[in-house]
């Protein structure tokens, strides 16, 4: 059979599928209603009619603008046939109450030991510091660390005491970016066989341990921890489950198990993606707990300290329970 | 076939081909996005001083927004591309050619921090390079590719051309490759096309044989395989 037997033979079924591709894709922009209903059983048929005659074509060496138009065809038709709709509230509602609190267990040993990398530098510098203060200098600059003493001082210019609704949303602004960011680099930083995630778990530690050592020691406690109780719930949880997820890629890169180095990092990195829309979502919250509600000072501590306790309690079990009893 | 191809097999048991897009094309979508983000980020925070703490509040929630998931958002719209890589035609698929995933996305363009290491996307530059299908570390996590997207390849024509029955019995790879001849007759010069046409004089019986009615024989003969007899 020539090309041009061939082409002539079978062009309307292929301008038929074309037809068929192009109402379905054009349909997802307009509103459901209005379109043609796709059918879906004559796609398929034609999809595979259309497969069979891009390998009849390939085999007969057919020419190339008659083999294109057949891999333009199948290549369109695979797409709508085999894409995956994850999307939606649904689904979303269902990573929420299922899958989030699930893979988080799922990540228990990850998580412990990303828990230790953020909590041991922590105590350790923060005590270290608590009785050493001039160690402070050894972690932040001295700017960094009278700036800090100066904000949670119980002058005017301390935090909560002079901001307005504006500083308020600015700071929101900030935290968002500046903690979803540092999420984010600590799950990137598992690619380099997790030494990433734990340089950035340490480094965190150390400074949160530094300042609030630095700041316990300057007697101001009281502003500090209040301040910081009620989101860190949230925050802190967030970043060790950001180190938890880069530690799995980490892990799946240096022991890979029955898989190619490549399919490990693969699979993990689409195991652990659920774990990086929960903590993103965590670190929202947290921000805007600090924006609005952390900065206020005007609330009695019994107050923060009790929603502080509820806040802690609600985020540890919720990864702990939620969703078990599911499906 | 010299061009980089990823082949990606479907279920129903053929191959559809994948041109991975190298680091220059690449470069320049980057390139493109960068500029757009860059406009958009200024043009912002010009609207965002004459709104105080809440416009900076949005402004710097649009810079982490356009740092992270400018790409998540246009990669699984339906083009597949930020508007950098459809300019210069390319998209953002799965390793099986299907359109890409949220999740999917969202690794890849979360792994840019692990890419950009040491120094200006260093390893991610060192990645395409070194692979023949030009991933970057977060498109080697992700799963996903970066593709060129297949543009039309023209129709054999030459419709003044009388057909001709070849000299001798042809394999399927000399008909394909007369057929390809005259498919890319029209881009070529009048000169080159004779000598091509030479080489390939010995199928309407001319060898050694060169000029332009030698090149009208041989077109004939593609002619004749592709089906026309009158």
């Amino acid at each position: 059979m020539t090309p041009l037997q061939f082409e002539a033979l079978y062009q309307d079924e292929w301008q038929e599928l074309a037809g068929l591709l192009k109402n379905a894709l054009d349909g997802k922009s307009q509103d459901a209603k209005s379109r043609a209903p796709i059918r879906g059983e004559r796609v398929a048929a034609l999809y595979r009619r259309a497969c069979e005659h891009l390998a009849l074509a390939r085999a007969r060496a057919y020419p190339a603008y008659l083999l294109e138009r057949l891999e333009q065809l199948t290549s369109d038709a695979h797409q709508l046939i085999y894409q995956r709709r994850d999307f939606g509230l649904a689904s979303l509602k269902r990573v929420i109450t299922i899958e989030f609190p699930r893979a988080v267990r799922a990540h228990a040993a990850y998580v412990w030991i990303a828990t230790a990398l953020l909590v041991v530098p922590t105590i350790v510098i923060g005590f270290l510091v608590y009785y050493k203060p001039e160690l402070i200098l050894s972690v932040v600059s001295a700017d960094t660390a009278a700036q800090y003493e100066q904000m949670y001082s119980d002058s005017a210019e301390s935090i909560g005491r002079t901001r307005t609704a504006d500083t308020d949303w600015m700071m929101f602004g900030f935290y968002i970016s500046h903690n979803i960011g540092i999420a984010f680099q600590c799950f990137a930083g598992g690619l380099f066989a997790g030494l990433g995630s734990i340089f950035f778990l340490l480094f965190n530690g150390a400074i949160f341990g530094a300042i609030a050592g630095y700041l316990t020691e300057r007697g101001l406690a009281a502003t500090f921890y209040s301040f910081i109780v009620t989101h860190s719930a949230f925050e802190l949880t967030a970043i060790v489950l950001s180190g938890a997820a880069g530690l799995r890629l980490g892990h799946a890169l240096l022991a890979p198990g029955r898989r190619t180095r490549l399919q490990s990092l693969v699979h993990a990195a689409t195991e652990c993606s659920v774990i990086v829309y929960g903590l993103t979502a965590m670190l929202i919250v947290a921000a805007g707990i600090e924006a609005f509600w952390s900065s206020a000072s005007w609330l009695p501590h019994p107050v923060k300290y009790s929603v502080a306790a509820g806040c802690w309690i609600t985020v540890l079990a919720y990864l702990t329970f939620q969703g078990r009893s599911a499906d | 076939m010299l061009d980089s191809v990823v082949a990606a097999e479907t279920p129903e048991g053929i191959v559809l081909e994948l041109r991975p897009a190298g680091l220059s094309a690449r470069f320049y979508a980057f390139l493109f996005d960068w500029l757009i983000r860059l406009v958009v980020f200024y043009a912002f925070a010009f609207v965002a001083r004459f709104l105080g703490g809440i416009g900076v509040a949005f402004w710097i929630i649009l810079f982490f927004a356009l740092e992270w998931f400018y790409p998540v958002v246009f990669e699984l719209g339906r083009s597949g591309a930020t508007p950098g890589k459809r300019t210069f035609g390319l998209k953002v698929v799965m390793d099986n050619g299907l359109p890409v995933t949220p999740a999917a996305s969202i690794t890849r363009n979360l792994l840019r921090v692990a890419d950009f290491l040491p120094l200006g996307y260093g390893f991610a530059i060192i990645s395409m390079l070194v692979r023949s299908d030009c991933k970057r570390l977060g498109d080697l996590a992700a799963a996903t590719l970066v593709v060129h997207q297949s543009k039309p390849v023209p129709r054999v024509v030459l419709d003044m051309v009388s057909p001709l029955a070849p000299a001798r019995p042809l394999g399927q790879r000399d008909q394909a490759a007369v057929i390809a001849l005259a498919a890319r007759a029209p881009t070529l010069s009048v000169e080159r096309l004779d000598e091509l046409a030479a080489m390939a004089a010995a199928v309407s019986g001319d060898e050694g044989k060169s000029g332009p009615d030698v090149t009208r024989r041989v077109l004939g003969v593609a002619q004749w395989l592709m089906g026309r007899r009158t």
